[in-house]
């Protein structure tokens, strides 16, 4: 089912916590709504799931003003940052809850609810956990739980804040491709928030970027990383460094190397991922000279911090290969030229 | 004492033999002399003349209406501060309004007032000259100096103990579990019996043992608006009162004795929800942790 979020807007006193936004989510798609925290994704979440209501603006379900329909009404299944399982309930009863609770003429007899509930279940692979109660399961079990809760009542839409941000970090690898898996197998519209960029680009069909109550950037994972459209989505899906400079001609430059600047403007700013710098111990004209002060080692790639002339220090990522290689030294005079970078009016 | 034979105490971190005997010697002798012997010394002058006399001063005509004034005064106010305390703690602990902190405070109030200023605000209101009281006279309504009277101040006496009991409970397990249910479609009615109501269990239970020993136990309050008439608006705490002026010492403390063991009482109910939710607590903790 597809859901339009169309000019929703919401304050908090006098803090905007979403200001304007306007969204299309396809039937079926997995969508992530990625930001910093306090920018508004899990407000908007909750705004699509009934459980906050917006200032302004509407809601539509599959074409449909569901703006003031009730929470209970909405037949989304929602899925909580910290599971939220009531405590007092077994496994069983607690996917089983959404089906007791429906009116006597519409609520699945007892053999069928059984059956419901193993299957689902068994769909989360934790069949043999009936019995327990959420205190006796480890954070990733609780989390499936709470999914095959939120699936029991055959929901139209599956919105998830913050799914994996309790676990820890192996987990969360583990139960996000599940996520993945299971999306795939079922194909129900689901939106899922996150503040994990690295989540978002691996999980989501398309991730929307919001910053302050505003959305930054909507498209897919490879889009908004290949192709940010704001300096703010180009240095939260990554690290950056930046680079100030003044433009002559069209041209702004780092240390030598010029890059295309956007018209009319006399001052540029330069962003430089890691790992497009180049690094070398030969002066050449269109270079910037540093000197290495820190190199740290992070598994694969390593880090170099390079200290510079006039601004800050420059992160370079090389290759564990290269690094070793090079056998760059903390102390060494280097030049420094990027490969590719992103130029913004500033 | 006995953690000595398992883990050998840690000189490090005791005092010398001599302090820890003292001061454990200074604590037991005030637990002796001003809960102890008092409690013992009302049994021992309830039974001084044996055990006729003592069930004679019981099943006294007056007595035995004491008592059940006591247990319908109980039976009225405890139901009300429940459905109240519940109501009003949900509220807080669950919603944000305008004049949150206001509300606490007015629940607060009942501690902070005398009880004998609460009793007299009735008196106020409904008293013969109080502002109402030409109107109740004429419609033949009496609520001072009769049993209406003594509820209400009971009912504002216990007011706080529901409330106050639940408030931090509610608190602290927040609302998501609430929210939850309602997402999977459950009407708030559901929601307050199936997820609220057996969450806050033990709380709710200690708050009504606790507002049950008050409401029981109130003297202040409702010595002002009962009138003290034998038979007909006299308490247990106030019957004794009375019997203890005439000097008649075995009946008053035959009578005393029941509040003492509606204390002791009190105190086995709460030392149970105690322990069976610590128990609980503990039991998920294991399961946690395995």
């Amino acid at each position: 089912m597809s859901i339009e979020v169309k000019n929703i807007n919401k304050r908090f006193g006098d803090f905007v916590a979403l200001d304007n936004i306007n969204l299309d989510i396809q039937t079926g798609e997995l969508l992530a709504l990625l930001g910093p925290s306090g920018c508004g994704k899990t407000t908007l979440l909750r705004i699509v799931a009934g459980l906050e209501t917006a200032d302004q603006g509407s809601i539509l379900f599959h074409g449909e003003d569901a703006t003031d329909t009730h929470v209970r009404e909405r037949q989304v299944g929602f899925v909580f940052q910290h599971y939220a399982l009531f405590r007092h309930m077994t496994v069983f009863e607690n996917v089983a809850f959404g089906l007791r609770v429906r009116p006597k003429h519409t609520r699945p007899t007892e053999a069928a609810i059984k059956q419901k509930v193993h299957a689902l279940l068994e769909l989360v692979q934790l069949d043999w956990l009936a019995d327990r109660y959420p205190a006796q399961l480890s954070g990733g079990q609780r989390q499936r739980i709470a999914l095959a809760r939120a699936l029991a009542v055959e929901p139209r839409v599956l919105l998830l804040d913050e799914p994996f941000g309790a676990l820890d970090t192996q987990v969360r690898k583990e139960l996000r491709r599940w996520l993945r898996r299971l999306h795939d197998e079922m194909h129900i519209t689901s939106v899922f928030v996150t503040h994990d960029q690295e989540e978002a680009l691996e999980v989501a069909d398309r991730v929307v970027v919001m910053n302050k109550g505003r959305i930054e950037q909507t498209g897919t994972p490879e889009q908004v990383y290949d192709q940010p459209a704001t300096p703010f989505v180009y240095q939260f899906l990554g690290d950056v460094n930046l680079f100030h400079s003044r433009v002559h001609e069209g041209w702004a430059e780092v240390g030598g190397t010029r890059f295309a600047a956007p018209e009319a403007s006399d001052k540029a700013v330069i962003y430089v991922r890691p790992h497009e710098i180049d690094i070398q111990r030969v002066a050449t004209d269109t270079a910037l000279a540093g000197v290495i002060t820190h190199v740290r080692l992070l598994g694969a790639t390593v880090r170099l911090e390079v200290n510079v002339a006039a601004g800050d220090p420059v992160e370079v990522e090389l290759t564990r290969e290269r690094y070793v290689e090079g056998r760059w030294s903390v102390g060494e005079a280097v030049w420094l030229s990027p490969r590719e970078a992103r130029v913004y009016a500033g | 004492m006995s953690g000595t034979q398992n883990a050998p105490r840690s000189i490090v971190t005791t005092e010398s033999a001599p302090v820890r005997w003292l001061l454990t010697g200074i604590a037991l002798l005030f637990v002796a002399l001003f809960l102890v012997i008092p409690l013992v010394s009302v049994f021992a002058e309830a039974f001084k003349q044996g055990w006729r006399l003592y069930l004679a001063a019981l099943v006294e005509p007056d007595a035995w209406s004491a008592i059940k004034l006591t247990l319908l005064t109980a039976v009225i106010a405890v139901p009300l501060n429940l459905v109240f305390g519940v109501a009003a703690a949900w509220a807080i602990a669950k919603f944000d309004f305008k004049g949150k902190s206001f509300l606490i405070t007015l629940i607060d109030l009942p501690f902070s007032v005398s009880p004998v200023v609460a009793g007299l605000i009735y008196v106020l209101l409904f008293g013969a000259q109080g502002w109402w009281g030409p109107w109740l006279a004429e419609h033949d309504i009496k609520i001072i100096f009769a049993v209406p009277g003594i509820v209400l101040a009971t009912v504002f006496v216990t007011f706080p103990f529901v409330a106050r009991e639940l408030i931090p409970l509610m608190e602290a397990q927040g609302s998501e579990e609430e929210q939850a249910a309602l997402v999977l479609g459950a009407s708030g009615w559901q929601t307050f019996w199936r997820v609220t109501l057996p969450n806050i269990k033990w709380g709710l239970l200690y708050g009504v043992i606790l507002a049950n020993a008050r409401a029981m136990g109130e003297f202040g309050a409702v010595s002002v608006v009962s009138g003290h008439i034998r038979g007909m608006t006299n308490t247990i705490p106030l019957h004794v009162e009375i019997l203890y002026n005439e000097y008649n010492f075995v009946a008053a403390f035959a009578c005393a004795s029941i509040l003492a063991l509606l204390a002791l009482v009190t105190l086995a109910a709460k030392s149970y929800v105690e322990w069976a939710a610590a128990r609980q607590a503990a039991e998920d903790r294991r399961h946690a942790v395995e």
